[in-house]
Order: structure tokens, then C-alpha cells, then sequence
């Protein structure tokens, strides 16, 4: 699980210092992507800390609704939203348009508009479409919180906002810090968006180090610079998590909700309402009102390979990750400092951007298919070709080092959750091994298995940087056909692949809300 | 009669059956690696496929063919690299990843547009030329050099400095000037720039429509492109906002052109008729195809350019070559590197 950052880690040490763009723009990278983590992570972690707040502790018309409704932009990619919010946004698109109509101007310097591609823009986008992960651990956090403080506070006369203020902010820091450092290793992550707004962070420099640059050693260099913040990111977030279960008690009671009437439930209402409408009603909009003038049989046929392609790959992927994160959910529990310490390093694969995986994966699986072709022509005569290079195989294997810490993190928490208990009544019962496996784990493990299933799903399919690098000769994946399109300035024509993979992430987005709701009883 | 209607029988039975097994020993795939837009070169292998029946399975990635070729190694099952820019073509070669083709079709081209030994070959031309704003450039002429005067301040537009296509302009500068009146020129285009460059080369029409900026570096044919595009008629708004310029030297040099072109990779499973689709795109029919559907200039010379590419003017080609911006890629590289480009104006 580890190989890819180790030989990274390798070829990063045995290249000569790194001079030419490693130098001159490391710098600016590292400026410009600290500074967009530190503002996605404020603001999309303000956003979901509100937004969850108002959800949780508060009754308003149509609370229920969007208690899941707010999760779903989590089935928009960082990058197609760049997409969609520029089509939106820019010179040529209905907004701006809708300006010009109503101003008469002409061209972009007779009136003010931001732009959209730029910083404050990315920044903008990123959070809208990024919130949902602080939004979701701090609706966690809440629903496991005891009430008692809230109350307590109410009964000496504070009203909403000092409750808030007062109580609410300074306990919930640990779930801040979990669900915006979410929020930070996905802009990490983000490799389409940040090119489209031109924005050097450091994978975009990794990326054109290697390709434009074909300096690998270099990349590397620059690889292990990412691994290193990571690391940090990761130290920082676990710090958050210890401090999170010290701070919520376990009690199955949470705060009371207090009913908002008036103008204040309106607001609410219109705030709730108001952010789905941007994050993301406006991106699927724009993608059916695209989508629907490019509705040729061409453009279907264009789709359906890809479609089929994406959701075969998002299957397989996520019985393949499941399965490793079940198992290493159980190695987690041994006493073996060492199995755990594995399985630390195993599950950091989430944070790892994907572009350095797939690029510290591309030598060693062509330094294994020689191998593999050296040892069969030796025994057989016959070489396979290519078998773990630029194959199905190697794609399984990076959505499954970089997924493993989503299906590990939900089964282990739904095994705390199941406790010794039934696995003991198990083994008193004279179940054992593969027995107690199949009849008591498996079936008790049920729904967390399906959540992380979901999840899984949902993350491959909307995975581009590694798909993008080791995909075998004529797949292409709704992620890639999409960033190829955006790239040479036809997005529209992508509209309806698009459109594919925000539908095809909503239903489990939703499942995997909805099963993690059953599980808190 | 018996025997003489057998006989007859079995032969006309010998002779088709001759005239099939040609068919048969033809058909087969190629499989192509391509840098082009699969807009631009499907057509094209499409009408292969459709002549000679191989079928063609293509790859298509804006960067990263040749690293992956590289690490494939001899198990790579790509037959056909198509490339960009002359940069891919020479690496290739460099890294000896090619094999020489073999098909007499590449003696059309010119000497200049191939390698000395047959490694690779130029398929369509392309040069490297400003689009000014009809309503806010008057000039008619320019030069390389004007872009980099102080009047040009917040006006120019281009794409990444990083580019394969921009890197192509660089290196045939330095080549020209030397590196030190380029790096002198590229910082003050730099300076220029209205945006930190982002986007490919269709979003500087498209600034130039929206007034963002009034001259922006771009190839030819995607004027031809996007005035033709029925699929995305905005594009053609963005195109008519603009006019090409074929920019010269001020030392009588003309404008940089850049060559897409091909090679056959070493380990290819099908060479034979990874030739066979070489022979078909220098063949009069695919040029023609280059020249018309795509608004290229053909490699080979007695096809001519499309009516609408030569009612933009007389291309005059820099005397600079292919194999000679090629040597001087990576100076250009260190030199982007160097100045910073892709941050945007920094003065």
C-alpha cells in the first residue's frame, strides 16, 4: 500500500537537486496552495458548520429535507464545478450576458464583473462544492453531542446566537478541524479546477514538472513536499478527533431543536435554500440546460462507452476497496502496535493527491510487467505483455490506496459502535473463524459495509488525475473524456457526460446519508 | 463437358478465393497514441478504417504519451504516436522510443520536415500567429518584437509559457536572437500580458470578444475551427472578433511555424500497418483532410491550403527549422521557468 510513496520518496532522493521549474516555482507553489487550503478550509468550514448547526438544533419548514438535501454536492467533482461555474460566469455566459443586455454594454471593460477565473473565484467554488465534508462531520459531531449544555444555557436566558456563540463554536473546533482538513486534502487533490483557473498549486506543478518537464526526479522531489504537508494536515486532524472524543458525550439524547418561527424560520428556510441553489442547483442547471441542446444520438454514443466504462470501474473498485478496508478495519483492532502502525501508513492514501500516485505507481508497475513477462517467457515461452501497466488492474489499485481510508474509517467506527458483544455471544455460541465471519460479522457489519460501499462509488467515479494517467489504451472514463473536452474549450459538448456523473453520484450520495442516519441508533 | 464445366468451376472457385485472401491478410488494427484533439484526427482514421479495413484504437491524452511509452517499454502495445509539435516528435527520437518508418510515402514531404533517418515525419503545418481585435488593433503588420513594447501594456493574451506550442515560439527565438535578447523580449511580453495565462489557445478569441485583452497568441487553424464549429456556434462569435496577423522578425525573418506530425514506436505489434496508416496520411486524400477540414497547411507540397487559410494572408515561414527549435526546447522551458511566465505580469 505503501509503494507508491515510497518510491516516490526514492526517486526523490536519488535526483540530482532540483533546479529549473522545481526552484523557481516551488515557492509560488507552495504560497499559492497553502493560501487556497487555508481559505477553502475557513469557508467551506464555516458553511458546514452553519449550515449544520441551523439543521441540527433548529426546527424550520423543510428541515428534514435538507437535513440530506445540503449533501449533494458532494457528487459534483472540484473540477467540473470549475467548468460549470465558469460557463456560468464568464464573458459569454448567462450571467454576464443577462448584463450586458440590461446595461448595453459591449465589451468586458465597460462594466465591472468578477472574474471568475481567478483566486477569490477558485476560493468561491472550491467551498461551494467542498462544504458538504465539514457539514457532514459537524452534523455528526452535533447529533452525538449531549443537550445538556444548550440547555443549561437556555434556561439562564441566552438566546440563539450567544448559544451559539458561546457554546456551540468553542466545542465544535475538533469537527471544524475535521471536516475543513477533509475539505483541504480535496483542493490538494484537485488537479482539473486549479489548471482551468490557472492556479499554480503544487499538483499542477508536479504534473507539468513530470510531463512538460519530463523530469521525474523532480516531480518526485516535489511529491514528497505534498506527502510532508499531508502528514501534517493528517497530525492535525487526529490531534482534532482525540479532542472530539473527549469533548462529545456519548449520549444517544442530543440537544433539543428549537423551533424557529417567524422571520427567523424564514431566513433559515431561505438560507438552507439559498446555498443549495448555488452549490448545487446553478452547476446542474447549467449542465441540463447545456446538456439539452447537445442531445444528438452523437453525443449520447459519445457517452454511453464511457458511462458504462465509469460505472463498471466504480463497482469493481468499490468491492475491491470495501473488502481491504474490512479487512484492514479488523487488523486495526489487533494489539500488534505494527498492525496498526500498517494500517495507519495504509489509510493515508486518501490524502495523497491522486496524480502522485498514479505517478509513483507508473515505473514499479512497469518495472513488475517486465518482471512478470521475464519469468513466464522463462517458464512458458510466453510473454502476456502488459499486465499490471496501463490496465484495469492498475487502476483498481490506485482507487483502492487512495480510497481505503474512506471504507476503513466508516467500518471501524461501526465496529466500535457494534462493540465485543455480539462477536463474543458468537464465539460462546461455538461459532468460529469464516463461521462467526459469515453468520455474525458480515450481517451485523451490513449497513456500514453498504455506506462505505457508496461512498467508494461515488469518490471513482468522479476521480480524475489518476484515471487520467494510468487508464489502459481506449478507456476512457466520463472524469477523462469530460477534462479532455474542457481543456480544448468545448465543454459544452462534455455537458452530457457530465451530467452523467453528477446523476450517477446523487443516489448514493443520498443511500450513504441515509444509512448513516440508521446507524445512530 | 462434365470435365470442362468442373474444371471451370473449380477455377473461378481458385481465382475468388485468391481475390479474398488479399482482404483477409489486410485486415488487422493499429493502435495509436494521439496528442491531437480527437475532433481533429477521428475524421481522418476513420476514412483509413473505411479504406483499408484495419480498425484503429486510439488514445487520446493532452500530455503524457511519451512518458507512458516509456515506462511500457517493450510491452507497449502502441503502434503510432501522433504528435503536436516537432518537441514530442525529437524526444521521442532522443529516448529511443522510435523506429525508422519504412513506407516511401514520407520522400513527399520535404527533407526539412523529416528526420535524416526516417524516425519521425511532419503530417500538417501550423505557425504561431497573433489575432488582434478588428475594432481595437489598426495594424496591419507586426512584428515579434512589437508584442514587447510598452504600448502592448495589459493587452496580450496567450496560453500557458509551458506549452509545447508556446515553447516551439521561445526556442525559435533563441535560436533566431540568442538567449539573452529573448529573455530580454520574454520578460517584457510577460509584462504585458493582461492575465496570468491559463486556458488553451481558443480562449484568447474569446478574450479578445470579451475585451479582456487585444492581441492574443494562437495557432492558424482554429480560426478555421471555430468559425466552422456548428456544434458550439458561440465559438464562431469569438473567432469573428478577431484577424490573424503573420507576425515577422525585424531582421526580415518570417512567421514560427510549428509541424504536428508521427512516428512508429519501437516496439510496435503492428508494423506494418502502423505504415500503412503513415503511407495514408501523406497520401493526397488525408492532406487534402488536413488542409480542409482542419484548416492546416499540408506537409506535403502539392497540396495547397484551404481557400479560407490563404485568404489570411501570404504565410511567409521563418527560417528557423523544425529540427533546430527542437535542440533548443529545453533552454525555453528553463528560460519560462526562469522568468516566472505563468505567474503573469509581475511589473
Amino acid at each position: 500500500m505503501g509503494l507508491p510513496i515510497l518510491w516516490l520518496a526514492a526517486a526523490a532522493f536519488t535526483a540530482g537537486p532540483g533546479g529549473g521549474l522545481a526552484a523557481s516555482m516551488l515557492p509560488i507553489a507552495l504560497r499559492d496552495t497553502g493560501a487556497l487550503m487555508a481559505c477553502v478550509g475557513l469557508l467551506a468550514g464555516v458553511i458546514g458548520l452553519v449550515a449544520a448547526w441551523l439543521v441540527t438544533h433548529h426546527d424550520f419548514p423543510g428541515r428534514a429535507w435538507f437535513e440530506w438535501l445540503l449533501m449533494l454536492p458532494l457528487a459534483i467533482p472540484t473540477y467540473l464545478a470549475a467548468y460549470c461555474f465558469t460557463e456560468l460566469l464568464d464573458f459569454t455566459g448567462p450571467a454576464q450576458t443577462l448584463l450586458r443586455t440590461i446595461t448595453g454594454a459591449a465589451t468586458a471593460k465597460d462594466y465591472w464583473f468578477p472574474q471568475i477565473r481567478s483566486f477569490p473565484g477558485a476560493v468561491l467554488v472550491f467551498s461551494l462544492v467542498l462544504y458538504p465534508y465539514a457539514y457532514a462531520a459537524c452534523r455528526a459531531f452535533f447529533l452525538m453531542q449531549s443537550g445538556t449544555a444548550h440547555a443549561a444555557a437556555r434556561t439562564l436566558g441566552a438566546g440563539g446566537w450567544r448559544t451559539f456563540l458561546a457554546i456551540t463554536l468553542p466545542v465544535s473546533r475538533p469537527a471544524l478541524v475535521v471536516g475543513a482538513t477533509l475539505a483541504m486534502m480535496e483542493v490538494v487533490n484537485d488537479l482539473g479546477a486549479v489548471q482551468y483557473f490557472g492556479i499554480n498549486s503544487l499538483t499542477a506543478i508536479i504534473y507539468s514538472t513530470w510531463i512538460n518537464r519530463s523530469n521525474f526526479g523532480g516531480a518526485a522531489q516535489l511529491a514528497v513536499t505534498i506527502v510532508l504537508v499531508i502528514a501534517v494536515l493528517i497530525l492535525a486532524e487526529r490531534a482534532a478527533r482525540r479532542a472530539e472524543a473527549r469533548t462529545g458525550a456519548r449520549e444517544s439524547r442530543g440537544a433539543a431543536r428549537v423551533g424557529l418561527t417567524g422571520g427567523h424560520a424564514i431566513l433559515a428556510t431561505a438560507a438552507c435554500s439559498g446555498l443549495l441553489l448555488v452549490a448545487f442547483g446553478l452547476p446542474i442547471g447549467q449542465l441540463l440546460y447545456l446538456a439539452s441542446r447537445q442531445l444528438t444520438v452523437a453525443s449520447i454514443s459519445m457517452t454511453t462507452g464511457p458511462l458504462l466504462t465509469t460505472l463498471g470501474l466504480a463497482l469493481a473498485g468499490a468491492i475491491v476497496t470495501v473488502t481491504g478496508g474490512l479487512f484492514a478495519a479488523h487488523r486495526g483492532r489487533s494489539r500488534s502496535v505494527a498492525a496498526r502502525g500498517a494500517i495507519r501508513i495504509a489509510t493515508l492514501g486518501y490524502a495523497i493527491p491522486g496524480t502522485v500516485l498514479a505517478l509513483g505507481l507508473l515505473q514499479p508497475l512497469g518495472i513488475a510487467d517486465r518482471w512478470i513477462n521475464g519469468v513466464t517467457r522463462w517458464a512458458f515461452d510466453w510473454t502476456p505483455g502488459l499486465v499490471l501497466s496501463g490496465s484495469v488492474a492498475a487502476l483498481l489499485y490506485v482507487y483502492a490506496i487512495r480510497f481505503l481510508a474512506v471504507s476503513h474509517s466508516t467500518l471501524h467506527e461501526a465496529m466500535d459502535r457494534r462493540g465485543p458483544s455480539m462477536l463474543d455471544a458468537g464465539r460462546v455460541l461455538g461459532s468460529r473463524g469464516l463461521d462467526l465471519f459469515v453468520r455474525v460479522d458480515l450481517p451485523t457489519l451490513a449497513p456500514a459495509l453498504a455506506a462505505a460501499a457508496t461512498l467508494v462509488f461515488v469518490e471513482i467515479i468522479k476521480e480524475l488525475p489518476a484515471t487520467l494517467l494510468l487508464r489502459p489504451l481506449g478507456v476512457e472514463t466520463l472524469a477523462t473524456l469530460v477534462y479532455a473536452k474542457a481543456n480544448t474549450a468545448l465543454f459544452a459538448e462534455a455537458a452530457l457526460p457530465a451530467l452523467a456523473i453528477v446523476l450517477a453520484g446523487i443516489v448514493p450520495v443520498i443511500l450513504a446519508t441515509q444509512l448513516g442516519a440508521r446507524r445512530k441508533v | 463437358m462434365l470435365h470442362a464445366r468442373l474444371v471451370g468451376t473449380l477455377a473461378s472457385a481458385a481465382l475468388l478465393a485468391g481475390l479474398t485472401v488479399p482482404a483477409f491478410a489486410q485486415s488487422g488494427e493499429v493502435n495509436v497514441y494521439s496528442y491531437r484533439e480527437p475532433g481533429l484526427i477521428q475524421p481522418l482514421l476513420d476514412v483509413f478504417t473505411a479504406e483499408t479495413g484495419i480498425k484503429t484504437n486510439v488514445l487520446y491524452a493532452g500530455d503524457g504519451l511519451l512518458e507512458r511509452v516509456e515506462s511500457e517499454g517493450e510491452f507497449s502495445p502502441v503502434d503510432v504516436v501522433l504528435t503536436v509539435d516537432i518537441g514530442n516528435l525529437t524526444g521521442a527520437k532522443d529516448k529511443g522510443l522510435s523506429q525508422p518508418i519504412t513506407t516511401a510515402a514520407i520522400e513527399r514531404v520535404p527533407a526539412e520536415l523529416r528526420d535524416t533517418d526516417s524516425d519521425w515525419v511532419a503530417l500538417s503545418l501550423r505557425a504561431r500567429v497573433f489575432y488582434v481585435s478588428k475594432d481595437r488593433v489598426d495594424a496591419t503588420a507586426l512584428t515579434y518584437e512589437d508584442i514587447a513594447k510598452p504600448e502592448w501594456k495589459g493587452r496580450l493574451c496567450t496560453r500557458a509559457g509551458d506549452h509545447a506550442y508556446n515553447i516551439g515560439l521561445i526556442a525559435s527565438r533563441i535560436e533566431l536572437w540568442g538567449l539573452d535578447k529573448t529573455r530580454e523580449w520574454l520578460t517584457a511580453v510577460r509584462d504585458n500580458l493582461a492575465y496570468p495565462p491559463t486556458g488553451g489557445d481558443r480562449e484568447g478569441p474569446k478574450n479578445i470578444l470579451a475585451g479582456t485583452c487585444d492581441l492574443s497568441i494562437t495557432n492558424t487553424y482554429y480560426m478555421g475551427v471555430m468559425l466552422n464549429n456548428e456544434a458550439e456556434p458561440e465559438q464562431k462569435d469569438w473567432a469573428n472578433s478577431a484577424r490573424i496577423i503573420y507576425p515577422t522578425s525585424e531582421d526580415g525573418d518570417g512567421t514560427q511555424v510549428n509541424a504536428a506530425g508521427a512516428f512508429i514506436a519501437k516496439y510496435a505489434p503492428n508494423v506494418e500497418n502502423a505504415n500503412k496508416l503513415i503511407e495514408f496520411l501523406l497520401s493526397d486524400e488525408a492532406q487534402r483532410l488536413y488542409a480542409d477540414a482542419n484548416y492546416e497547411f499540408p506537409a506535403v507540397p502539392s497540396v495547397s491550403p484551404s481557400e479560407l487559410t490563404l485568404s489570411w494572408g501570404q504565410l511567409v515561414p521563418s527560417k528557423v527549422s523544425l529540427v533546430e527549435i527542437a535542440a533548443h526546447r529545453a533552454e525555453a522551458a528553463a528560460l519560462v521557468d526562469e522568468l516566472q511566465f505563468n505567474a503573469g505580469a509581475q511589473n
